[in-house]
């Protein structure tokens, strides 16, 4: 099974990653919520949906590690009784991206840090630099969230640089 | 800083072409205490190894050969062996000029103070 991507920079170390840790899902993000990469969801609502969780318990844990600790926490891990979640942060050129993704007993703690180790590597030296400073505009997220969700599961073309902005119906 | 497997690592570390010794949980592949070479990836090691050992004991569990008592992995580069108990495995990286006897005999002593 593929992973699925909305910019292709993020594909070959997504498929590394899953392959490598026999994960169940896997989700590539941006803190705003954004898709890039997704593996084993076969509905774009459970991406949504699992996007905007994701993004806000990142967001919660940020804010309580600064609380407590002075920075933000940028690794979470969850236990359930068959079914485990982690929620890493990595760095790269386009700004912070966040890795959600849920396992069996198939895989492991230790090897999905392991691994998140490694992707996050990939991901820093593979991400092209940011194109322009982005605004942080409602009607651009809902079209980009439209646009990665279409990529991911409607066969629409990867976003590539040089590909011109988005046109809002009120622009 | 000592820790409760300390005496239990040296065991197994002091004998000759052992290049490392680590407890992992076998469940979630954490390494729990570790006394290995600089350059080794203990991490990486112990969360391989911790799920091979889970794979191995499952597989033997299922042929009706009860849980598995050794592993032993022969590489160009040298051994890995790996002995477990109540969920924590006990994994060694060898020379390939050690003597497997003695780290063996060394292992399952050490393993029996496991948990």
């Amino acid at each position: 099974m593929r992973a699925h991507v909305a910019e292709p920079w993020v594909e070959e170390p997504l498929q590394r990653f899953v392959e490598e840790t026999r994960v169940l899902f896997a989700l590539l993000l941006q803190p705003s919520g954004q898709v890039l990469g997704q593996f084993g969801f076969t509905r774009a609502v459970d991406v949504m949906s699992a996007c905007a969780l994701g993004a806000a318990i990142h967001a919660s844990a940020g804010q309580l590690g600064r609380e407590l600790d002075g920075h933000p926490f940028r690794e979470m891990y969850h236990a359930g009784r068959d079914r485990q979640i982690y929620i890493a942060e990595a760095g790269t050129a386009r700004g912070p991206l966040l890795l959600l993704t849920a396992f069996d007993a198939e895989s492991s703690l230790g090897l999905v840090q392991v691994y998140f180790r490694q992707l996050r590597d990939a991901l820093r030296d593979a991400a092209p630099p940011q194109e322009e400073p982005a605004l942080a505009l409602a009607a651009d997220f809902e079209h980009d969230l439209q646009r990665s969700l279409a990529v991911l599961f409607g066969g629409a073309r990867p976003v590539v640089p040089g590909d011109p902005p988005p046109v809002h119906p009120s622009a | 800083m000592s820790t409760p497997y300390e005496e239990l690592l040296a065991a197994v570390t002091r004998q000759r072409g052992v290049a490392g010794c680590l407890i992992v949980s076998e469940a979630d592949g954490i390494i729990v205490d570790a006394n290995v070479q600089l350059g080794i990836d203990a991490g990486l090691v112990g969360a391989l190894v911790a799920s091979l050992y889970r794979k191995a004991r499952l597989g033997t569990e299922a042929a009706g050969l009860a849980t598995v008592g050794f592993l032993q992995l022969e590489a160009v580069g040298g051994h890995l062996l790996a002995a477990g108990r109540d969920g924590l495995v006990l994994v060694t990286l060898a020379e390939p000029r050690a003597h497997i006897g003695l780290i063996r005999t060394a292992m399952l002593q050490s393993v029996g103070a496991l948990a």
